[in-house]
């Protein structure tokens, strides 16, 4: 059996951070500056007792609506916050959503590769003939992981959930995979405290980097220079491989949605590769990056303006931390 | 590559305010240069030069002339 996207929706939390008022905070910052470089303009960001599985309920309720709920015979939650160590979210959403009983549902933990990695695992389960219908959730609040005093990454990501249903098909439409992993890029991008290896510290010193951002253990470190280095290397060559997999150039690709790192970061991907312009789905500017809900926003953005529609071939391509990275070709 | 260019196209990349530059000038006096300019450095390396430079290279440039050392010395002209 074969597999295709049925459905796509996703929610935002309904606080929003302007550049405006990161800018009313930060007197050396510049909104416009800031906006023209990294094409976000304003992002959501949860409010104190809201969390991943709350952002998963609201976008899987909107990806629901008017769908007999019965067909989902597997759940897959994709989330690097989670509400608890333990229970998995997964089960949690399982009996808000008020879903079968007899089904599969699963967390796991990826950052920006997550939604290819979910359409890859939704492929097998549907050709091992384990699942018929899967709802496949990416949520994430990592803005609960920066640090108030880190300006650079408050400014680049922003929380949010993405549902998308997935079903048998008599034709493929998950036509090509390739994924990739190198863990000594760890360090890179990382929340070193609050796990099993290091225990929150309450005393946790801060640190401040050369541009004046704050950060301490207990909170999100990103190597900028690092992970943009990574992606040079990544993303260009899995573009390349899932092409050559497939049997297709770019020619045949109508439109292509790379995980929104930021703009600058994907726009200078794009030149590199030589995708076109207007084959090139970019638009952080109300969400910021959101981690791994950001290709199904994409998809769906595209989708509701017509961009793209059933028969369109698509390349998807997230890519981050771990390193973790992945690219697809997908037929609508 | 002559470098009046070089400056010329380094100020366009790092879309910094127009100065002059030389290779005396400290990267850290550049109004402007601070984690986005970073981000179009490593750009312009591999662009213009097909070089990476990395995190570490990164914070040992000094001047502009440490920079252009790194890139070759011998693609340079005056």
């Amino acid at each position: 059996m074969a597999a295709v996207i049925r459905r796509i929706e996703y929610y935002l939390p309904e606080r929003v951070v302007t550049n405006k008022q990161l800018e009313e905070q930060y007197k050396k910052w510049e909104a416009d500056k800031i906006f023209k470089k990294i094409g976000i303009a304003e992002r959501h960001v949860v409010s104190e007792n809201e969390t991943a599985v709350d952002l998963a309920f609201e976008a899987a309720q909107k990806v629901l609506q008017g769908y007999n709920k019965d067909n989902i015979d597997f759940l897959i939650l994709c989330t690097q916050s989670p509400d608890y160590f333990l229970p998995t979210s997964a089960c949690v959403l399982q009996d808000k959503l008020g879903l079968r009983k007899d089904i599969g549902a699963f967390d796991y933990n990826l950052g920006c590769s997550g939604y290819v990695y979910g359409l890859a695992m939704a492929k097998g389960l549907i050709a091992s003939g384990l699942a018929s219908g899967i709802l496949l959730i990416m949520s994430e609040t990592y803005t609960r992981h920066i640090h108030s005093g880190d300006l650079a990454n408050r400014t680049i990501f922003g929380d949010g959930a993405a549902a998308t249903i997935i079903e048998k098909s008599p034709q493929e439409h998950f036509i090509e995979f390739v994924l990739g992993t190198d863990g000594s890029g760890m360090q890179n991008l990382i929340v070193p405290n609050g796990g099993m290896r290091h225990a929150k510290d309450a005393r946790a010193t801060e640190t401040v980097n050369a541009s004046g951002d704050v950060t301490s253990a207990n909170c999100l470190y990103m190597n900028g220079p690092e992970i943009f280095n990574f992606t040079i290397e990544a993303v260009p060559a899995a573009v390349e491989s899932v092409l050559k997999k497939s049997g297709l150039t770019m020619n045949d690709i109508d439109y292509v949605v790379f995980h929104q790192a930021n703009k600058y970061m994907i726009d200078f991907l794009r030149k590199k590769i030589g995708i076109p312009m207007e084959k090139f789905f970019m638009d952080m500017t109300d969400t910021g990056n959101t981690v791994s809900p950001t290709i199904p926003i994409g998809l769906k953005k595209a989708l509701d303006n017509n961009t793209i529609g059933p028969g369109s071939k698509v390349l998807l391509c997230g890519f981050g931390v771990g390193y973790s990275w992945g690219a697809a070709i997908i037929e609508m | 590559m002559k470098k009046e260019d070089f400056y010329y196209e380094l100020i366009e990349y790092l879309e910094i305010e127009p100065v002059e530059l030389n290779e005396g000038t400290a990267l850290n006096s550049i109004e402007g240069y601070d984690s986005m300019a970073v981000m179009s450095l490593i750009a312009f390396c591999d662009e213009k030069f097909g070089k990476k430079i990395n995190a570490q290279q990164i914070q040992q440039l000094t001047t502009v002339g440490s920079l252009m050392e790194f890139l070759g010395k011998e693609n340079f002209e005056n």
